[in-house]
């Protein structure tokens, strides 16, 4: 079991409380980088909420499709173990050495014995509003909590059981051909000791009820947008349709209300929830793309399109999808009698109050903290702010009050999918840093039997056919299927099996392969996107390779699509099983490589993202590298001051580079930059031009941005013209402001518009830290910000709060019609549109600010050019997944992090290198790393070196070999085939889809029972 | 239509087959090469959500259909089938 044995008194293992995307990004790094990990979720399934939604801004990428295969990573895995319908109870201990109690509430399903068949489900006569679909549908008292789930075992709802409640029923127990119904299950307590703690329980949802002149629950054609993602999920209540509740019309006018439960301190939460703005301009256009006559409108107060590409994604829904954004507070919704029309009542832009019909209206409701928030952080023994969200600081985003207890996710605060995955990752090497020579003590790995020699052995298929109760056998008549294969060449048995997936079955087939000396093995039954590592390591387990398995998919793409259809489902299934065996009779035993890994990191500069990935690295225990081109470190934080809640950030620069100068595993290369480098994930070579070489196993690119240097509003050409790094440094230095000094603020100086279409997302905080910094220091000091969105997202609410409060003016301006500035004798006039008063204002301003935002580093192309890694239109470097890896490039073992990936905060920063730390940790943690047996063959033989491959492949496998002819790095190969389809030697064969398989397969298609009949 | 188009319309070697027409009662045999990650993932779902459709479409996975080869969809016409369907 344990491959070494700690020489501390820290644990090798971690709990990760909660199953969404967060929770499960650091379950898998920590998993993957030799921690048993134990994942406590309340829920009867992991998800979260992200399996809730539908597609995702700002690629419009299907949620479920991005999640599942992350589901069914986790719930396979060797290395986490997850606790369901689980509660922490308590915790004690001290880092690295926790005990924590754990309450499992009864599932009354036993998960060993359940096969997710759903029998059950289909036979349980009660329903039951479903959460799931937001009360838009019903589930049964025994369900799933949605089709995907994971683990798959069915949950009894104890409130809604007609035998747990009223003594009768029992009809799920009968049915259940596997024995897995338990109604006398009580739960139990159980105690983990672990290393360390990671807290994900995600938010909740504001309960827009409370705000009764919004109409929801009264009006049934206002919903919240979270029933909107169902309504739009293909596997929702309309199947993708957009309907509204009331009548299952289509709407076409649709209203979008923003900031419901959020930035109102009346009746609601004072914060922003940072993700409305975006999901809404989501919905909008997805809305749309399902039905073009949909008229969308959002009533916003300012759209918050802050993160990486948002702009451009609301101009596209405005210019592409004729999307209307009113700026406009609704302040009542009501119906009109019979329709079920709905009128919104606003101030249009002139001030006159308008009535517009709507045929639906979606609230995009806020996130908030759970309900018990503050006793879930009693539990743990951490403190948490005034508003229940956990206490952090922006220079360490992701530590509680208590060390060895991390949180991950919007339990923090409000934040998008990319960003909670982050955390992720960075709550990962933050635990990987405190318990990293615990590492590889707890992890679990198998024994398995020596693989069996088939030289010279003829094809000796077997073939299981499944009845999955009756899913596949109530549709398919699964003894015919079975007569069927037995006529197959290379078929010497087959047989049928209730569930092939039972744990009982596994020892069945492994008996088998023995007994009928099989050397190939056939299973018919579900789809081996879930099920095929399963029978893969049970066929390996009995000494077979793995990839001598074939997985024939016959429920998914069978049964259950052709329901009430015998003849054609049991016909088609024949046809199925004939394919899987023709493809099976070619299957060859594949090794797989392993190469070896250095476990160094060279982290490619030395700015504060840079610093704290290399920190949290040597902590973990290998040898950074920091390569930095200026002479000294620190980067662009050098040139700031305080952090907007007032944090020293100087003073934490300081630390951070006495820190990284004095970890003994961590050489700092500065005035230098990479002159070459080569190699692969694990294996990196790299030059320097100061001449020193360096061999690591992965790479962080970290070179930072830099701050636009204005040509506009007079910015050189007057000393009372400054950016607000330039009034951050003299209020640094201690000036104080007159009374009636007047500061005049322009916000978006050199963004969002052409050729900068993005936000720089740091001035607006920018702007208000000055601003209440110089109002602190002389409340009678004139401060105006002039500004086209306030975009103090999440918990920066606040400090506009407190800016507003102190008397700090805000003029919105529209970027067509842009303040006009000139010099007086000594001051500066600045004249704009007040689209409040509906004038033209005049301020005289002593000084000028402007907020100048960001830029791509220079040298950000010559590095990815040399990495080949793309950037976006902006210049920023472009990572592999903008929701599922935000931090990772596609060539593996290269990572990405701070303001080379976008701008960001320093918070925002920080985290984004601890999660690089994490990534790279993972890798660095393997002595040898396997190269995946699904990967593209080259034969140098067949090869011309048409140069085809290398132009194709995505992850630059294929490169140019000393020789001058086209060789294939297997290493980088991740099996896709592309290369193997434009070859035009097919030199190229992609293992288990190799060209002489996928043609018997289709040869095999058109095969019928009665010769001489073409198809079937 | 202008007068060049049309001498090379009315010059053509071969004029384009007439489709022939479809027998009553006659089904398309159709072959599908879906993509393991969406077309096929697709698939799976439309099973687990029920929905029905004719059961004369039979799924080849590919790692990617990028990796589609010209000869797979040639070899399957060729051996008789109607209708090739590649979804990725």
């Amino acid at each position: 079991m344990s491959e070494k044995t700690s020489s501390s008194d820290k644990h090798g293992s971690v709990l990760v409380v909660g199953g969404g995307i967060g929770a499960m990004q650091a379950a898998l790094d920590l998993a993957d980088g030799g921690f048993k990990v134990h994942m406590v979720q309340k829920d009867p399934a992991v998800g979260g909420t992200m399996v809730m939604l539908d597609k995702t801004f700002p690629t419009g990428d299907c949620a479920m499709c991005m999640i599942s295969p992350k589901m069914v990573e986790v719930g396979r895995h060797l290395n986490i173990d997850i606790h369901t319908l689980a509660e922490v109870v308590s915790v004690e201990g001290k880092p690295g050495d926790f005990k924590v109690r754990v309450r499992l509430a009864p599932r009354y399903v036993d998960p060993d014995k359940c096969t997710g068949c759903a029998d059950c489900e289909a036979k349980c006569p009660r329903k039951v509003t479903s959460e799931f679909e937001q009360g838009l549908s019903t589930r049964k008292a025994i369900y799933a909590l949605f089709a995907q789930a994971v683990p798959n075992t069915r949950a009894i709802d104890a409130s809604q059981c007609l035998y747990l409640t009223k003594g009768v029923c029992k009809s799920c127990q009968k049915v259940c051909k596997a024995g897995a119904i338990n109604y006398e299950d009580k739960g139990r307590e159980i105690e983990l000791t672990v290393g360390a703690i990671i807290l994900g329980p995600g938010l909740d949802r504001y309960d827009a009820r409370v705000r009764g002149e919004l109409g929801l629950g009264r009006w049934p054609n206002v919903v919240t947008s979270i029933q909107f993602e169902r309504v739009l999920s293909a596997s929702g209540p309309y199947k993708g349709e957009v309907k509204r509740p009331s009548d299952e019309k289509h709407p076409r006018k649709v209203a979008w209300i923003q900031c419901v439960g959020s930035r109102d301190s009346h009746n609601a939460n004072p914060w922003c929830s940072s993700v409305c703005c975006m999901y809404a301009t989501k919905q909008a256009i997805i809305a749309k793309e399902h039905d073009k006559n949909i008229e969308p409108t959002i009533f916003y107060m300012e759209m918050r399109a802050f993160g990486k590409d948002f702009d451009k994604y609301v101009e596209r829904a405005k210019k592409d999808y004729g999307v209307r954004y009113q700026r406009a507070m609704i302040s009542a919704v009501r119906e009109e009698p019979g329709a079920g029309d709905l009128v919104l009542r606003y101030a249009s832009e002139d001030g006159k109050l308008v009535d517009e019909t709507f045929d639906m209206v979606v609230l995009s409701v806020g996130l908030e903290p759970h309900k018990n928030a503050v006793e879930f952080a009693q539990t743990f023994g951490i403190e948490t702010t005034p508003y229940r969200f956990p206490m952090t600081s922006p220079l360490l985003p992701v530590r509680t009050s208590r060390e060895g207890i991390y949180i991950t996710g919007t339990y923090q605060g409000p934040k998008d999918i990319p960003e909670t995955v982050m955390q992720g990752s960075a709550v990962a090497g933050e635990a990987m840093a405190l318990l990293g020579e615990a590492r590889g003590t707890e992890t679990a790995s198998k024994e398995l039997p020596p693989e069996r020699d088939l030289a010279g052995e003829d094809a000796r298929i077997g073939v299981f056919v499944c009845h999955c109760g009756t899913n596949i056998a109530s549709t398919v008549k699964v003894d015919e299927v079975v007569e069927e294969a037995k006529k197959l060449p290379g078929v010497v048995y087959a047989t049928n099996t209730i569930y092939a997936c039972a744990q009982d079955n596994q020892d069945v087939i492994k008996q088998t392969i023995h007994d009928q000396k099989l050397n190939r093995v056939v299973i018919a039954s579900c789809t081996p996107r879930t099920h095929e590592p399963l029978f893969q390591e049970t066929i390996r387990e009995a000494g077979l390779n793995k990839y001598l398995f074939d997985l024939a998919d016959i429920r998914e793409q069978c049964s259950w699509c052709h329901m009430g259809k015998k003849e054609e489902a049991t016909k088609k299934a024949k046809q199925i099983v004939r394919m899987s065996v023709a493809k099976s009779r070619l299957q060859q035993p594949i090794s797989t490589d392993t190469v070896g890994v250095t476990p160094a990191c060279m982290v490619i500069g030395g700015g504060i993202a840079g610093m704290t990935a290399a920190l949290s690295l040597a902590e973990q225990g290998f040898q950074v590298h920091i390569v930095e081109r200026e002479s000294e470190l620190g980067g662009l934080v050098r040139n700031l001051h305080r952090t907007l809640d007032g944090s020293d950030v100087q003073e934490f620069l300081e630390s951070r580079i006495a820190a990284v100068q004095a970890h003994p595993r961590i050489t700092v290369h500065t005035g230098t930059e990479v002159a070459k480098t080569e190699g692969f994930v694990g294996n990196f070579k790299t030059s320097l031009s100061s001449g020193a070489a360096l061999e690591h196993g992965a790479i962080i690119i970290a070179t930072g941005g830099v701050e636009y240097r204005p040509s506009e509003y007079l910015y050189g050409e007057s000393e009372r013209v400054v950016t607000q790094r330039e009034l951050e440094k003299r209020l640094a230095g201690g000036e104080q402001p007159k009374a009636d000094e007047s500061f005049v603020m322009i916000q978006c100086v050199g963004s969002r518009e052409e050729p900068n279409q993005y936000c720089s997302r740091v001035c607006c905080q920018d702007a208000i830290k000055n601003a209440i910094a110089i109002k602190e220091r002389n409340p009678n000091a004139q401060v105006a910000i002039l500004y086209r969105d306030i975009r103090t997202y999440g918990l920066r609410e606040d400090y506009y709060k407190e800016a507003r409060d102190r008397g700090v003016l805000f003029i919105r301006y529209e970027v067509d019609r842009k303040p006009a500035v000139e010099k007086t004798n000594d001051t500066i006039r600045v004249t704009a549109w007040d689209y409040m008063l509906n004038s033209e204002l005049t301020l005289n301003a002593d000084w000028l600010v402007l907020s100048t935002g960001l830029r791509p580093h220079p040298t950000t192309d010559r590095v990815g050019e040399m990495y080949k890694v793309t950037r976006n239109p902006d210049g920023y470097f472009l990572e592999a997944h903008v929701k599922l890896r935000p931090v990772d490039f596609p060539s593996e073992g290269v990572f990405v992090s701070g303001l080379a990936h976008a701008p960001k905060n320093l918070d925002e920063t920080i985290t984004q290198a601890l999660a690089s730390a994490g990534r790279a940790g993972v890798i660095l943690s393997h002595e040898r790393l396997a190269v995946s047996g699904i990967i593209a063959k080259h034969r140098r033989d067949l090869c011309m070196s048409c140069l085809s491959c290398f132009r194709v492949c995505p992850f630059d496998s294929p490169y140019i070999g000393e020789d001058g002819k086209v060789a294939h790095n297997e290493v980088k190969c991740m099996g896709c085939g592309i290369c193997a389809g434009i070859c035009p030697a097919k030199a190229f064969q992609v293992n288990n889809f190799r060209d002489d398989q996928i043609l018997a397969m289709i040869d095999a298609a058109v095969e019928c029972e009665e010769p001489g009949v073409i198809g079937g | 239509m202008d007068k060049l188009a049309e001498s090379a319309a009315s010059d053509a070697v071969s004029p384009v087959e007439k489709p022939h027409e479809a027998p009553p009662g006659w089904e398309p045999n159709i072959l599908a090469f879906a993509c393991h990650y969406c077309a096929f993932a697709a698939a799976d779902l439309a099973g687990v959500m029920r929905l029905s459709y004719p059961s004369n479409v039979k799924v080849v996975r590919l790692p990617c259909t990028g990796k589609l080869d010209h000869i797979y969809v040639l070899r399957a016409f060729e051996k008789g089938v109607d209708g090739v369907f590649v979804a990725g």
